[in-house]
C-alpha cells in the first residue's frame, strides 16, 4: 500500500504503535508471565507469596479432585459450544434468508441480550428456576419433577445458563458469515440433485466455515473460563476450574495455587485456539478461505 | 424451491428462550410477592426501595466514573492501535496484532487473576485505580477491533485528495479523516463504556476491600440480598441497554 | 529542453518489483498526454510521482523547469481526478468544490463566487447542496473536475477517471473531457489501460510495459508503426513473422526469407542489412482475402492459406487461416453485399494480399506479448493447432 505523505508516514510508526503496544506488554504480557512464574513459588501463611522456588504447588494439582473438575470443565464447555452451534446455525440461516424488512428486527432481538448485563441474565434464570418460581411450580404440578427436587445447583442448570449466556455470541458471527453467503449456491446444489439436508451439510456449512470457527472459539473459550455461572446456579457437584481459581484466590488466599490452576486453564484454552489458528491458516493457504 | 420450516421454528424457540426469563424478571419486578411464584398484586414498592438505597447510588456513581475514565483511555489507545495496524505492515505490527487480539480470546478470569497477581507483585494497593487500569487493558482490544473494521473500509484516496487540493497533514486530519471516522470511533467508545459498566469478573479480582461498583453490588445482592430489588434494578438496566443498542445501531448506520 | 513536465531517469521499487525502471519522459505545455499500459506497468506510479504521493527512489521530476521531486502534494500546482473521484462523502457538492480554496484560506465571498462559476461551468447549479451519494456517476466526474480546476492547476492528472462508468456514459464523458481540455487549455496527463480512451483523447501517447516506456508518439504513429511486439499486440492485434533479410531491394524496402512463404517484401525504416534476423508485424485488417488469385503487383505480397475458422463480428469478419507454419488473423469488412460471390467458408483455400508498406519490422520482439492479443495466434506445428504453442510463452 502506498503511504500518504505527511500523514502516518513510515517514520511515524513507532509513535502511534508504542502507546498501545507498551500498555499491553506491561499489563497483559507481563501479568501473564507472572501467573506462570508464581505457580513455581511457595505460598506464605499471610496470603502472600513466599520466597524461593518450589514444585510443591504443581504437585498439589495431582489432588484427585482436580482431574474430575478439569474433566467437568471440558465436557460442560464442549456441550455448551455444541448446543450453541446447533441452535445458532439454523437461526443465523433464517436471519440471513428472511426478508430485508424483518432482518433488522431479528438482529436487534439478538443484540439486546448480547448487550444486556451478564449478571442480570444469569439472575433471570435463578428467578425462573427458583424453588418457588413458576417453572418449578408448573413442572411439579405436571409431576415431571418431585415436589422437593431442585432445578438449580447441579450441572444441568450450569449447562442451560451457559448456553443462554453464550448463544448471542455464537449467533452474531454465524449471521455475519451467512449474510455474505450466496444462496443461489443452494439452488444450484438442489438443481444438481442434492437433497435439502445434503445441501445444508455440503454447501451451506462449508460456505460459512469461518463463521463456524469464530462462533466455536467465542463460545468455547469463555465457557472454559466460566466462573460466575457455576458460582450462582451451580452447586458443589458442578464446580468448574474457574470456581477453584476464585476459591484459592479469595477464600484460602493461596495465590501460588490459584496461579497453578490458572496456568492449567491457560493451557486448556491454548489448545483449541492454536488448533483454530492452524485450521484458519491452512484454509487460507489453499486459497479457499477467502479474505482474512 | 420449497424451504424447510425447521430454521424458522428454531429461530422462534431461540427468541423465546432469550426473552422468557427476561419477561419473568420484568413482570416480577412489579409483583408484590417476594419470590414471584404467583401474582400477588401490582406494586412499585421494589423500585421505591431500590431508588432509596444509598448503596446503589454510590455503586452507580463509581461505575460511571470508572467507565468514563476507562473509555477515554481505551478509546485513545485503541484508536491509535487501529491506525498503526491498518497503515503499517511490519514485524512490529505482527507482534502488535497478537497483543491486541490475544485479550479477546483469553477467558476474563485469567485476565483478572493475572492483573491481580501483577498488582500484588508490584505491591500496588487495590482500589479504583487498579480497576480503571484493568478496564482500559481489556477495552483497548475491543475499541481497536471496531475502529480497525471501519478503517479497512476507509477510502484512503480521500486523504490524498485533500492533500492534492492543498490541505496539510493537520487540516486533512481535522477536515477529512476525523469527521469520516468519528462514528466508528464513537461506536468503539460506546462498546468500551458498556463493557466497563457491565464488567464483573475482572473487577471482582482487582477491586480492593470496600471498593464497589454496580456489578459487584448486584453480585452481592444475588448472593445475599432480596430478589425483588434485583428484579427492579435489572429492569432499569434493561431499559438502559435497549436505549444504548438503539443509539449504537444509529451510529453504525451513520458510519456507513 | 522546452518540455513543461520532465521525468529524469526516475525509478521506484516496491519490494523486489521495479514499478518504474529508469524512465525519462517529457510532456509539453497544454498537451493532452496519455500514459497507456496494462495494470502494473508503472503508469499510475509515474502519475503519483507527479502528484506528489510517491517519491522516486532515484531521478528527478521537474515542472516548468523547477525540481519538484521533494515537494509535498499540497504545495504542487497539480491537481488530480482520482479513479473513483475520491469526493468527500461528508460534504455537499458545493463544499467539495470549495475545499481547495477554503483550505487555502481564501476570503469566503471570493470562494463562493468561484464555486458558483464552477457550478455553472459543469451545469450543476441545481445540485449544489446535494450529498455525494445523491448524484450520478457522470455528475461525480464533473464535480471532481470542478473541484480540481477551481485551484487553477498548471497540470491536471487523471487516474483512469472513466473506469467506474458504464460504456455509454464513458463515451459521453470522453467527449466532455476533450471539451474541458479545449476550454481550459492546461496540460492533461491521463492514465488508462484502455487503448480506445488513450487513442481518441490524447495528442500523444506513451505506451508503458513492466516499468519502462515502449514507445511514445501520436496515436496514429503508435497504431500504424508499432516499434515493438508489445505495442503491436497491446494496441489492436497483429500477425508476427520471423525471418532473415534476404536482399535489400531499394532504399526503403527489403526482401525477407520467411519459412513457408515465397519472397515477402517489407518496409525498411530500420536500415537493415542482408542476413539480419527480423520480426515482421502485419495488422489483420491490412490483409485482403479472396478466392481468386489477385493481380500481383510489385507493391503487394501474396500468399496462399487455408481457412481454419470464420467468426462473424458485425462490423467485420475475423478469419483464422493457416499459411505455411503460421496461423494468421485476417479481418475483412463486408460492407458490400455481392450476390454472385460465394462466401468464404471453413477449409476453403484462399489468397492473401497486403501492401509491402503495411508490413513493419519490430525493434524488439517477445513471444510472451502474443498472449496480449484477443485470440493468441499459434504457429502451426505438425498438423493441428499445436498445444505446444502455449508452452512457448
Amino acid at each position: 500500500m502506498a503511504e500518504a505523505r505527511g500523514l502516518l508516514e513510515r517514520r511515524h510508526e513507532p509513535w502511534i504503535t508504542l502507546p498501545s503496544f507498551l500498555w499491553l506488554v506491561l499489563l497483559f504480557m507481563v501479568p501473564a508471565a507472572i501467573v506462570f512464574a508464581i505457580a513455581f513459588k511457595p505460598s506464605d501463611p499471610f496470603g502472600g507469596i513466599g520466597a524461593g522456588w518450589t514444585l510443591q504447588t504443581l504437585r498439589s494439582l495431582g489432588d484427585p479432585n482436580y482431574p474430575a473438575i478439569l474433566w467437568r470443565t471440558i465436557w460442560l464447555s464442549v456441550a455448551t459450544t455444541a448446543a450453541c452451534l446447533l441452535l445458532a446455525t439454523p437461526t443465523a440461516y433464517f436471519m440471513a434468508r428472511t426478508s430485508a424488512s424483518v432482518r433488522p428486527l431479528l438482529v436487534l432481538a439478538v443484540i439486546v441480550p448480547f448487550w444486556t448485563s451478564f449478571l442480570v441474565r444469569i439472575f433471570a434464570w435463578k428467578v425462573v428456576l427458583h424453588p418457588e418460581g413458576i417453572v418449578k411450580h408448573a413442572l411439579a404440578a405436571l409431576h415431571l419433577v418431585p415436589q422437593d427436587g431442585s432445578l438449580l445447583y447441579h450441572s444441568g442448570a450450569v449447562l442451560l445458563v451457559l448456553v443462554y449466556t453464550e448463544l448471542p455470541f455464537a449467533i452474531l458471527p454465524l449471521f455475519a458469515a451467512a449474510e455474505k453467503f450466496d444462496f443461489r449456491l443452494l439452488e444450484a446444489a438442489r438443481d444438481l440433485g442434492a437433497g435439502p439436508l445434503r445441501t445444508f451439510w455440503s454447501v451451506f456449512l462449508p460456505g460459512i466455515r469461518r463463521g463456524l470457527l469464530t462462533a466455536t472459539l467465542v463460545t468455547l473459550i469463555p465457557a472454559l473460563g466460566s466462573y460466575v455461572v457455576p458460582d450462582l446456579v451451580g452447586g458443589p457437584t458442578s464446580e468448574m476450574l474457574g470456581n477453584k481459581i476464585a476459591q484459592r484466590t479469595f477464600m484460602d488466599r493461596n495465590l501460588p495455587h490459584a496461579s497453578a490452576l490458572s496456568a492449567l486453564l491457560a493451557l486448556a484454552v491454548l489448545v483449541p485456539s492454536a488448533f483454530a489458528i492452524t485450521l484458519a491458516r491452512g484454509k487460507r493457504g489453499d486459497g479457499t478461505g477467502g479474505a482474512a | 424451491m420449497k424451504r424447510s420450516i425447521t430454521p424458522f421454528v428454531i429461530t422462534v424457540l431461540v427468541l423465546a428462550f432469550f426473552y422468557l426469563p427476561i419477561c419473568v424478571l420484568v413482570v416480577n419486578s412489579f409483583n408484590a410477592s417476594r419470590f414471584g411464584g404467583e401474582w400477588s398484586g401490582f406494586t412499585l414498592d421494589w423500585y421505591r426501595k431500590l431508588l432509596k438505597s444509598p448503596e446503589i447510588w454510590h455503586a452507580l456513581g463509581n461505575t460511571f466514573a470508572i467507565a468514563v475514565v476507562a473509555t477515554i483511555g481505551s478509546t485513545v489507545l485503541g484508536t491509535t492501535a487501529a491506525f498503526a495496524l491498518d497503515r503499517y505492515r511490519s514485524r512490529l505490527q505482527d507482534a502488535h496484532y497478537l497483543l491486541v487480539y490475544a485479550p479477546l480470546v483469553i477467558p476474563e478470569i485469567l485476565l483478572g487473576i493475572s492483573l491481580l497477581l501483577f498488582f500484588v507483585a508490584l505491591k500496588v494497593e487495590l482500589g479504583y485505580v487498579t480497576i480503571v487500569v484493568a478496564h482500559v487493558t481489556f477495552c483497548v482490544s475491543y475499541v481497536a477491533m471496531v475502529v480497525l473494521g471501519r478503517l479497512q473500509d476507509f477510502d484512503w484516496s480521500l486523504v490524498e485528495a485533500a492533500q492534492d487540493l492543498g490541505a496539510d497533514a493537520f487540516t486533512t486530519a481535522r477536515r477529512v479523516l476525523l469527521p469520516l471516522l468519528a462514528p466508528g470511533i464513537a461506536a468503539g467508545a460506546l462498546l468500551a463504556f458498556t463493557l466497563s459498566v457491565d464488567d464483573f469478573v475482572i473487577t471482582f479480582f482487582v477491586a480492593g476491600p470496600g471498593t464497589t461498583t454496580l456489578p459487584l453490588r448486584i453480585y452481592s445482592m444475588i448472593k445475599h440480598g432480596s430478589p425483588p430489588l434485583i428484579n427492579a434494578l435489572s429492569t432499569l438496566l434493561l431499559l438502559v441497554t435497549t436505549t444504548t443498542v438503539w443509539l449504537s445501531q444509529r451510529l453504525l448506520k451513520e458510519a456507513k | 529542453m522546452s518540455d513543461f513536465i520532465q521525468f529524469e531517469n526516475v525509478s521506484r521499487q516496491y519490494g523486489n518489483v521495479r514499478a518504474v525502471d529508469d524512465v525519462s519522459l517529457g510532456i509539453r505545455k497544454g498537451e493532452f498526454f496519455s500514459l497507456l499500459g496494462p495494470s502494473g506497468c508503472g503508469k499510475t506510479t509515474l502519475l503519483r510521482m507527479l502528484a506528489g504521493f510517491e517519491r522516486p527512489d532515484t531521478g528527478r521530476v521537474l515542472l516548468d523547469g523547477v525540481d519538484i521531486t521533494e515537494l509535498p502534494p499540497e504545495r504542487r500546482k497539480v491537481n488530480t481526478i482520482f479513479q473513483n473521484y475520491a469526493l468527500f462523502p461528508h460534504l455537499s457538492v458545493r463544499q467539495n468544490i470549495a475545499f481547495g480554496p477554503t483550505v487555502a484560506r481564501r476570503p469566503r465571498r471570493e470562494v463562493d463566487e468561484e464555486v458558483d462559476k464552477m457550478l455553472a461551468l459543469i451545469q450543476m447549479r441545481d445540485h449544489a447542496d446535494k450529498r455525494i451519494d445523491q448524484i450520478s456517476g457522470g455528475q461525480k466526474q464533473r464535480v471532481a473536475i470542478a473541484r480540481a480546476l477551481i485551484n487553477k492547476p498548471a497540470v491536471l492528472l487523471l487516474d483512469e477517471p472513466l473506469a467506474a462508468l458504464d460504456l455509454k456514459l464513458r463515451q459521453r464523458m470522453l467527449i466532455e473531457l476533450d471539451m474541458v481540455h479545449d476550454q481550459v487549455g492546461i496540460t492533461f496527463v491521463f492514465v488508462t489501460h484502455d487503448q480506445g480512451e488513450a487513442m481518441s483523447l490524447a495528442d500523444r501517447v506513451a505506451v508503458m510495459n513492466a516499468g519502462h516506456i515502449e514507445q511514445i508518439g501520436r496515436p496514429v504513429e503508435i497504431y500504424e508503426t508499432p516499434q515493438t511486439s508489445f505495442v503491436a499486440a497491446f494496441i489492436g492485434d497483429s500477425n508476427f513473422f520471423e525471418g532473415v533479410v534476404e536482399e535489400v531491394t531499394d532504399v526503403e524496402h527489403v526482401k525477407l526469407a520467411i519459412e513457408g512463404f515465397s519472397a515477402l517484401r517489407a518496409f525498411n525504416d530500420k536500415g537493415l542489412a542482408k542476413g539480419d534476423r527480423v520480426f515482421l508485424s502485419v495488422r489483420p485488417e491490412k490483409i485482403r482475402i479472396s478466392r481468386d488469385e489477385p493481380h500481383a503487383g510489385p507493391d503487394y505480397n501474396i500468399a496462399r492459406a487455408v481457412v481454419d475458422d470464420v467468426i462473424y463480428l458485425g462490423t467485420h469478419t475475423l478469419f483464422w487461416l493457416r499459411s505455411g507454419d503460421y496461423r494468421l488473423a485476417v479481418e475483412q469488412q463486408h460492407n458490400r453485399f455481392v450476390l454472385d460471390e460465394l462466401p468464404i467458408r471453413w477449409k476453403d483455400e484462399v489468397w492473401l494480399q497486403w501492401h509491402v508498406d503495411d508490413g513493419f519490422m519490430l525493434e524488439r520482439y517477445a513471444e510472451s506479448d502474443e498472449a496480449l492479443m484477443g485470440i493468441p495466434p499459434q504457429r502451426v506445428g505438425e498438423g493441428d493447432p499445436a498445444p505446444a504453442a502455449n508452452e512457448r510463452g
